[in-house]
């Protein structure tokens, strides 16, 4: 691979966007395949396969051929509500996880660039943060503040938008009452049963990292559900 | 849904040349059977035999980083070797879980 294959790779990571790097593996050439872009000529003959594998999110090599096929996709976006102890260990587990995070809570003393330094922080009500922030059907969220001020707003945006996993810290007396109030605005039980509450899978555990661990271990879980 | 469980492996590769480091990207480009890491999955090495990241469950990095080191001392652009199952009872390098695959060694240049 030439230095400035690899530049511009990891450039290409870096500003999000999702890609392909293609290699003849006879020759060792390689170059970056980006979709709606034509490819050289030499590819050319390969392209129905490659946006195979693109849309597929697949690697490999094409069949009976050398050319090896690499696809670069988005890390998941997860949001946490809730700048506290669990989210902090959350964050440290995301980064070999490659979830990409974002934090708010309108509460500056715990949205912290000290606590969380080279985050995405944001220091507002969640109404208003989502506004910021692109979510889909393929974002997270994980509700850590059991303050109902804080977590409902944006467990009622998750649902709207259908996020694949929506989990909320709290004790099951905690979770009911929540459960109870998201019905009196209107959501559907089948709705409501879909937040992961109490959040995580049961581990044991009652400090700051486990509950983090097991957290973490259900949004993977749920990952590969969907 | 699949996430990318990116490792950074390249961008630790593109640090390891500019510190003047010969590097080679050694990938999983293709698995039969059960194989303990997937299609993509990368290791770097240096001419040292530093090495950074994986292609199995360790059975065969050794391997792939002498064949790294000799392709760095004969200055050849790319590579392509395979592993097959092992055998228990021989000192040999080989995949235990009975699975096979072909790693693809490049040099960055």
């Amino acid at each position: 691979m030439k230095l400035q294959t690899l530049k511009s790779i990891i450039e290409k990571k870096k500003n999000k966007s999702e890609f392909a790097i293609i290699t003849n593996l006879k020759t060792g050439e390689s170059e970056i395949f980006e979709k709606d872009k034509p490819l050289s000529k030499e590819m050319e003959v390969y392209s129905n396969q490659i946006n195979e594998f693109f849309k597929s999110k697949k690697n490999g090599v094409i069949e009976n051929s050398e050319i090896f096929v690499e696809t670069y996709i988005l890390p998941i976006k997860v949001i946490i509500v809730g700048a506290v102890h669990i989210a902090q260990y959350l964050v440290d587990f995301a980064k070999s996880l490659n979830f990409e995070i974002s934090i708010i809570d309108p509460r500056g003393y715990f949205a912290s660039e000290q606590r969380f330094p080279d985050m995405k922080i944001i220091n507002k009500w969640p109404d208003e943060a989502f506004k910021e922030i692109d979510t889909n059907e393929n974002t997270a969220l994980i509700a850590l503040t059991h303050d109902p001020k804080i977590d409902d707003p944006a467990l009622q945006h998750a649902l709207k938008k259908k996020f694949y996993y929506i989990g909320a810290l709290g004790s099951k007396k905690t979770h009911e009452n929540r459960c109870q109030r998201l019905k009196e605005a209107g959501f559907s039980d089948e709705q409501i049963k879909s937040i992961h509450g109490p959040i995580g899978i049961k581990l044991g555990g009652r400090s700051a990292p486990e509950i983090a661990l097991s957290i973490i271990a259900q949004l993977v879980s749920e990952t590969y559900k969907k | 849904m699949k996430n990318s469980f990116d490792e950074k492996i390249l961008e630790e590769a593109h640090d390891w040349v500019k510190a003047n480091q010969k590097v080679v990207l050694a990938t999983v480009i293709q698995t039969w059977g059960s194989s303990p890491r997937q299609v993509g999955s990368r290791m770097i090495v240096n001419e040292k035999g530093d090495f950074s990241g994986s292609v199995s469950g360790g059975c065969v990095e050794s391997a792939v980083v002498r064949e790294c080191i000799g392709l760095i001392k004969d200055n050849k652009p790319c590579k392509k070797i395979e592993f097959k199952v092992s055998n228990e009872s021989a000192w040999e390098v080989g995949l235990a879980c009975g699975g096979e695959i072909a790693v693809y060694l490049e040099q960055v240049n």
